[in-house]
């Protein structure tokens, strides 16, 4: 027999798993890699999971509303492409000005989310208007969305972004760069809105049961379409930043981020099957990928170990996730 | 009615034009078939152009397939350009050993294989076009010494070396030629990481972590120009200025060359992309006729190149040349992407 207290522990504990296993890991590393404990390395971390981090908040978003979303890597390079060839001074980049000068930060910033909820309006067109697989819809996208950034960089890179919005990439407040600000500001928004607003509490209902939802009035398939231009639309926004960081972009520019994405949100507890799953929680997810990146960018390891140690980890998280669930139903 | 006439009258024209005007007479002694082996970096989109302007000048007209990177799509490219009898193919590997296989078959059914810049030593091939990876890592280390005695008054120091790929023989054969040069120093300390997938974000996370971890950094040799942009990007981030850490590059891209006119970047080792794919333009007939190749010294536009006979067949190496601050503007590199206007004239 469990007390309500021991119950009410073990449940938060279940519930902010992940976050325990990034301080276990953050210790440990401290411990044991040489020069991994200081300021600035735990300001690379945080910097360094901006990009995944703000795409990984689009991606659960889909998944939570029971979907998939495998184009947010391409929409984040296609947005940073066309950043860069508007904004850049150098290689393909048209070099555009505006006046007064900071102009440059909205304007990038509104087309980069444009290019982003266009994309996602078509994958949301085809799930949800057209009833087609949200996997082969966001695959093709994901391909030809690649492909449209090769297309109109001819395979050429733009550099020398414009400064005022390389601004951005360079300041720092309280020793972590802006940008990664603007990726927690986005996980502490779409934290709130996902669990404090009808909107967020749909979605995941949605997730978990979509006849059931649509029974119960909600309109699913107008908050599905939403979910899929979001996801859309903060790819865009990990676009910018990307560009940003990079001052310019290049045709490969982003690659490989989609598993990354995907890994921290399983690690971050959120359900493939929809339904399950909190924001915050993904950002744990995505910190944790980024300190064994640093750390094994630290200890000189191959970086092939560094895909092992995520396949591993994604598997983990997932039997963790049904040791969870186990756990659970033995306290209920 | 009067719509029509003027769109035959056009078209009559332009097959006129295509009969009569020389221009429209590249391509006659057939197609030769380019697999490039991904057009996500600069050298090798400006590799494609190159090779259709050049063999164009000698009467060839190049189709370029795209394997983006993947040796199982590379394959089944050969497989199926084999088919289509081609004049020739133009090699240039995703994997060095795993395409192998498909030149021998490719030979075997009489279509001769011309390698571009990926030399693969382990089957034999009717020519290979190189300036040599580990020869650029030759180069490389030979610049980085000079780098580091001019700024420590001796050989020594830390480098980081951030390779692209890790799976990619390119950049291992330019880290293998690298710290072969720089074995002959012990106190050079080098960091060798690298950016997986030769994504620019990714080299970019290694310098911000290394420069935390290793503020003491003397120089950065980076595999490849885009990284380097990467890398600057970091290093402005942490409040760096140019000349405050040294920047090497590899492949002489536009952005490296960019880099250097604005004082980030010390030296950039040039793959001589035209010279490399003009060479393949000059032998081209004797390729197809199955002519000899004579060993010995060859002008290839303007480059001392020589042509030598090896176990895997004619070879022949055009010296990469480093670009510095001094030399930057000169049209012979492709960065500057001003492509020699001359006509390539056949080797007889």
């Amino acid at each position: 027999m469990t007390s309500p207290r021991q119950r009410a522990t073990v449940e938060f504990i279940l519930d902010h798993l992940v976050w325990f296993m990034l301080a276990v890991v953050l210790i440990a590393f401290s411990i044991f890699v040489p020069n991994f404990f200081q300021i600035g390395i735990f300001a690379n971390i945080i910097e360094a999971s901006t990009f995944v981090g703000v795409m990984a908040i689009g991606l659960a978003i889909v998944i939570i509303a029971g979907h998939m979303d495998l184009s947010v890597e391409s929409v984040a390079a296609l947005s940073a492409m066309i950043t860069g060839i508007l904004f850049c001074s150098h290689g393909i980049g048209i070099g555009l000005t505006l006046t007064p000068e900071w102009l440059v930060v909205p304007v990038s910033l509104l087309i980069s989310l444009a290019v982003g909820a266009v994309i996602g309006w078509l994958n949301g067109f085809f799930v949800i208007k057209l009833k087609m697989n949200a996997f082969i819809v966001t695959l093709a996208s994901y391909i030809w969305v690649r492909g449209l950034v090769v297309a109109i960089s001819g395979g050429r890179s733009a550099q020398d972004l414009d400064p005022d919005l390389r601004f951005i990439g360079i300041q720092q407040v309280l020793y972590i760069p802006l940008m990664a600000w603007i990726a927690i500001l986005c996980f502490v928004v779409f934290s709130f809105i996902m669990s404090r607003t009808p909107f967020g509490r749909h979605i995941t209902l949605i997730g978990g049961n979509a006849v059931a939802a649509f029974r119960a009035g909600i309109k699913v398939d107008r908050l599905m379409f939403i979910s899929f231009i979001l996801a859309g639309a903060i790819a865009g926004l990990a676009g910018w930043l990307l560009a940003i960081r990079t001052s310019g972009a290049t045709a490969n520019l982003g690659t490989g981020m989609l598993f990354n994405a995907f890994a921290a949100v399983v690690i971050g507890g959120v359900s493939l099957k929809g339904g399950v799953g909190k924001l915050p929680g993904v950002y744990a997810g995505v910190l944790l990928l980024s300190s064994i990146h640093t750390a094994i960018n630290l200890m000189g390891l191959p970086a092939h170990y560094t895909q092992v140690i995520l396949g591993l980890l994604v598997l983990a998280a997932v039997l963790l996730d049904t040791l969870k669930l186990q756990i659970r139903q033995r306290f209920a | 009615m009067n719509r029509l006439r003027r769109f035959l009258t056009a078209s009559i024209a332009m097959a006129a034009m295509s009969v009569f005007n020389p221009a429209y007479a590249d391509g006659s002694k057939g197609k030769i078939f380019y697999m490039v082996p991904t057009l996500l970096d600069e050298f090798q989109t400006e590799s494609v152009s190159a090779l259709t302007k050049f063999m164009g000048d000698v009467g060839y007209e190049v189709v370029a397939l795209n394997a983006d990177n993947k040796t199982d799509v590379q394959q089944s490219q050969m497989d199926d350009t084999i088919l289509q009898k081609p004049k020739a193919i133009i090699l240039a590997a995703v994997d060095f050993n795993a395409l192998a296989p498909y030149i021998d078959k490719a030979r075997a059914a009489g279509i001769p294989v011309m390698i571009f810049d990926r030399q693969i030593t382990s089957t034999p091939s009717d020519l290979t076009s190189v300036a040599g990876t580990v020869e650029i890592g030759h180069v490389a280390g030979d610049q980085i010494e000079g780098l580091l005695k001019a700024k420590n008054g001796s050989v020594k120091g830390k480098v980081l070396q951030v390779l692209g790929d890790p799976s990619d023989p390119y950049t291992l054969d330019i880290q293998k030629g690298f710290e072969e040069k720089m074995a002959a120093f012990p106190d050079v300390k080098i960091i060798s990481l690298p950016a997986m997938q030769w994504e620019a974000s990714n080299a970019g996370t290694i310098v911000s972590d290394q420069l935390v971890a290793n503020p003491d950094i003397d120089l950065i040799f980076v595999h490849a120009a885009h990284l380097a942009v990467a890398a600057v990007a970091s290093l402005e981030a942490k409040g760096k200025k140019p000349g405050d850490v040294m920047l090497v590059s590899s492949n002489g891209a536009p952005v490296g060359l960019d880099l250097i006119r604005k004082g980030w970047e010390n030296v950039e080792v040039e793959q001589p992309l035209y010279a490399q794919a003009a060479a393949l333009a000059m032998f081209a007939d004797k390729v197809v006729n199955k002519e000899e190749i004579k060993p010995g010294n060859y002008s290839v536009l303007g480059l001392d190149s020589v042509m030598t006979n090896e176990k895997w067949g004619p070879n022949i190496k055009i010296p990469g040349a480093a670009i510095t601050k001094e030399n930057v503007d000169e049209p012979r590199f492709w960065g500057n992407l001003k492509a020699p206007a001359d006509k390539i004239t056949p080797v007889q």
